[in-house]
């Protein structure tokens, strides 16, 4: 006891208590500096007499948003609501397809084809490489802008139309197919909905019949059969419980199909672009650290490309991308707030419309912030979930 | 292997530490510095104002190719610049966009916001915002291009419709059109970079905004377009400071309506020495005039004597501020003749 206190070198030399005090006064000093903002922020409100609640949320907020008919006296939170539908409707579309770009383009990469490889490099070496801002403007104002320009009247132009009128491109929509509901349609999709389960209980079989046996399981084409044929049947017992709708364009009014603005194209497209350029990127050094002696494996195993990519390496190599891949996802996220440049009613657009509508900023950019802020987390913690079932046993 | 390092580590957390806290007094003492005082001593100070103008409207405002700007709004930060420090080119220009104006306004960042900004109650109210006198009274107006088919706000249902975020336009738009139940597809824009390109694709066959605005738009498009007769609100435009400075509000005000009353007197840039001897005690206190005694007029505004004649020597008079800009585009005076040729330009007496 008396040598340990005799061996304990002074205060202002002890590692322990230098590493605590260190701590402390960083701690201190980040309050510190937090008070003082808050106490600034505080002062310079109440200078200019700024009220800091929420009240205003219940006020109408008077701003039209495209495709969305709000009712006239709609408050800013249910129209905010609607932006963030917006917001939503470019992530979910978005992610999956930057996900299938990235990875094709990664793969892609790596051909041994000189031309895919070449056209591969050439697009992520660009758009890696560019603002994203700049690809949407590019893509809304140099290439969709100059889609046929519809409306009433002689210098009315007519839509693009592909596959026979199925699908319409015009300056300010794009129209596609969609399905309608005739007679019997609750009936049919309560019949397709158990038909899937079905077709993933034969997928549950067929793979069981493999573990035992060793016979090819051909899960994808037993399930695709089960659930085609079923649906099938129904549609024809029901008498065509449902019909395609085909967009249509009479004048200046839309109907039928499926309908989406040429901003939320162009917005979304652009970044699928660019947030697939950085996928790819993370897909091909993900395929690079799959260890090389399991290609060799594939390739003693007499497995063909596609089999190797679908069997072995891609399997390995998403395990490794994932957490790269969920930081992609959060930027696209962010990034959907530029389609403020290009008229587009997401959440940042509209929080800044009501900037100049004398809605009060300081709140206003609070909301903004935790909606982003909500939106990250929510993805993140959907991601690290995810990650956490990839994630081999004692992997980690 | 640690043990050795943490005190030096230590040692340069602490400096960084210290270099953080010195930054933190320097930007405090800077804001300090910033709110004290009024307006004007912290204007006179400084020796340049501090003026928010629309860089993006031709006419009002617009950036020339030797980045200076000129315009109508910006020709009123000259105004106040010559009253208030003599040198109507001491002015130190911020271009906003319509969103970012009001809050730039309260962060105390600009002394005066001149950009086509429309006096409303719910800005008056909510916006700590202190709207001073009309320089321009405009409505709200449509453009089509000439061969459209479109004559009446009726012929636009269901058509897309330009306009500007964070402006009165886009509210009047949308009362108007649910008002009259007229479907409508709204496209916003943040600034006019954008609005112009999709408004000459077609992607909206009609482009609203300020009548003034709309003409000065057509002339520098390269198509024809027609901008039609009916007007749907009042827009009464012109120069916007804080709440919580009567002092800073007075000095803007006369200042801007000096230009009128010296186009009542007829007073303008080329003639005013003339006028500096006039037999009229009126124009002579306006200009600031000595008595024979020496003494000078004061008003007790806070501006000098001579502010008027700085005004008109540097910038000129209302009418030739509006020939120098708005003629050119095609704008009539109209309501923003004076009074006295059936105007709405009528200002209280310079005494």
């Amino acid at each position: 006891m008396l040598t340990r206190r005799l061996n304990r070198p002074p205060l202002w030399r002890d590692q322990k208590a230098i590493a605590i005090a260190v701590q402390a006064f960083t701690l201190a000093l980040i309050l510190l500096v937090g008070i003082w903002l808050w106490s600034n922020f505080q002062q310079r409100t109440a200078a200019i007499g700024l009220d800091l609640n929420f009240d205003f949320l219940r006020q109408p907020a008077n701003i039209p948003i495209a495709d969305n008919p709000l009712s006239k006296d709609a408050s800013i939170s249910a129209t905010l609501l609607q932006a963030l539908k917006n917001t939503f409707l470019v992530i979910l579309a978005g992610i999956p397809l930057s996900l299938l770009l990235g990875t094709l383009v990664g793969i892609a990469r790596m051909s041994t084809n000189w031309l895919v490889r070449k056209l591969a490099t050439g697009y992520v070496e660009i758009i890696r490489n560019l603002p994203p801002l700049l690809i949407i403007v590019f893509l809304w104002g140099g290439v969709f802008l100059a889609f046929p320009a519809v409306g009433e009247g002689a210098e009315a132009e007519n839509p693009w139309s592909l596959f026979g009128g199925w699908m319409l491109f015009s300056n300010s929509r794009f129209g596609f197919p969609s399905v309608v509901g005739l007679d019997n349609f609750e009936v049919y999709r309560t019949v397709f909905v158990s038909s899937v389960v079905i077709a993933g209980a034969v997928w549950i079989w067929r793979t069981w019949v493999f573990n035992r046996t060793g016979k090819p399981h051909r899960r994808l084409f037993w399930s695709l059969a089960t659930l085609l044929s079923l649906s099938a049947v129904a549609f024809l017992v029901l008498q065509g419980p449902f019909e395609f709708s085909k967009p249509m364009l009479a004048g200046r009014v839309w109907s039928g199909g499926f309908r989406m603005q040429m901003p939320y194209v162009a917005l979304m497209l652009a970044l699928v672009l660019y947030t697939g350029s950085h996928i790819s990127e993370i897909v091909r050094g993900s395929i690079l650290a799959v260890h090389k002696g399991q290609v060799e494996a594939s390739h003693a195993l007499a497995l063909n490309g596609l089999q190797r990519y679908r069997f072995v390496i891609l399997p390995q190599a998403f395990r490794i991308a994932f957490p790269s891949l969920i930081n992609q996802f959060l930027n696209y996220t962010k990034n959907s707030s530029l389609g403020v440049a290009i008229g587009f009613a997401e959440v940042t657009s509209v929080i800044f419309n009501l900037f100049g509508q004398s809605q009060p900023a300081p709140q206003l950019l609070l909301v903004l912030m935790f909606t982003y802020l909500a939106l990250s987390l929510l993805l993140s913690a959907i991601g690290n979930l995810v990650n956490r079932l990839l994630t081999l046993e004692g992997a980690a | 292997m640690n043990k050795p390092n943490t005190k030096s580590v230590a040692l340069r957390w602490l400096a960084v530490l210290f270099a953080v806290v010195l930054l933190a007094a320097a930007c405090g003492s800077d804001s300090e510095e910033s709110s004290s005082g009024g307006t004007l001593a912290a204007v006179q100070a400084r020796g340049t104002l501090k003026c928010a103008i629309n860089d993006n409207l031709p006419g009002f405002g617009s950036q020339q190719a030797d980045a200076t700007y000129v315009g109508f709004d910006v020709d009123f930060c000259r105004v106040v610049a010559a009253a208030v420090l003599g040198n109507a080119n001491a002015v130190e220009y911020t271009p906003l966009d319509a969103g970012q104006r009001f809050p730039t306004l309260q962060s105390g960042d600009i002394d005066v916001l001149i950009r086509n900004t429309t006096w409303t109650a719910s800005r008056d109210g909510n916006e700590q915002a202190n709207f001073l006198f009309t320089t321009f009274y405009d409505g709200q107006g449509f453009m089509v291009h000439a061969d459209s088919d479109i004559s009446s706000l009726e012929d636009m249902a269901n058509a897309s419709i330009c306009v500007l975020q964070g402006t009165t336009t886009l509210l009047n738009l949308n009362s108007e059109f649910n008002d009259r139940g007229i479907p409508f597809t709204p496209l916003e824009f943040q600034a006019n970079d954008e609005l112009q390109p999709a408004f000459t694709a077609r992607t909206c066959e009609v482009w609203t905004a300020d009548s003034s605005a709309l003409a000065a738009f057509s002339a520098s498009l390269s198509f024809p377009t027609r901008v039609l007769s009916e007007v749907i609100s009042k827009e009464p435009l012109g120069p916007v400071v804080s709440d919580g400075d009567t002092e800073w509000a007075q000095v803007v005000n006369w200042a801007t309506m000096a230009t009128i009353q010296a186009e009542e007197y007829g007073i303008n840039s080329q003639n005013l020495s003339e006028f500096m001897g006039s037999g009229n005690s009126n124009i002579r206190r306006f200009l600031g005039v000595p008595s024979p005694e020496g003494v000078e007029p004061d008003v007790g505004l806070g501006l000098p004597a001579d502010f008027a004649e700085q005004i008109i020597s540097q910038v000129g008079n209302y009418a030739e501020i509006f020939e120098r800009h708005l003629t050119p585009l095609g704008l009539e005076r109209d309501r923003n003749a004076l009074w006295t040729d059936g105007g709405l330009m009528y200002v209280p007496p310079f005494r």
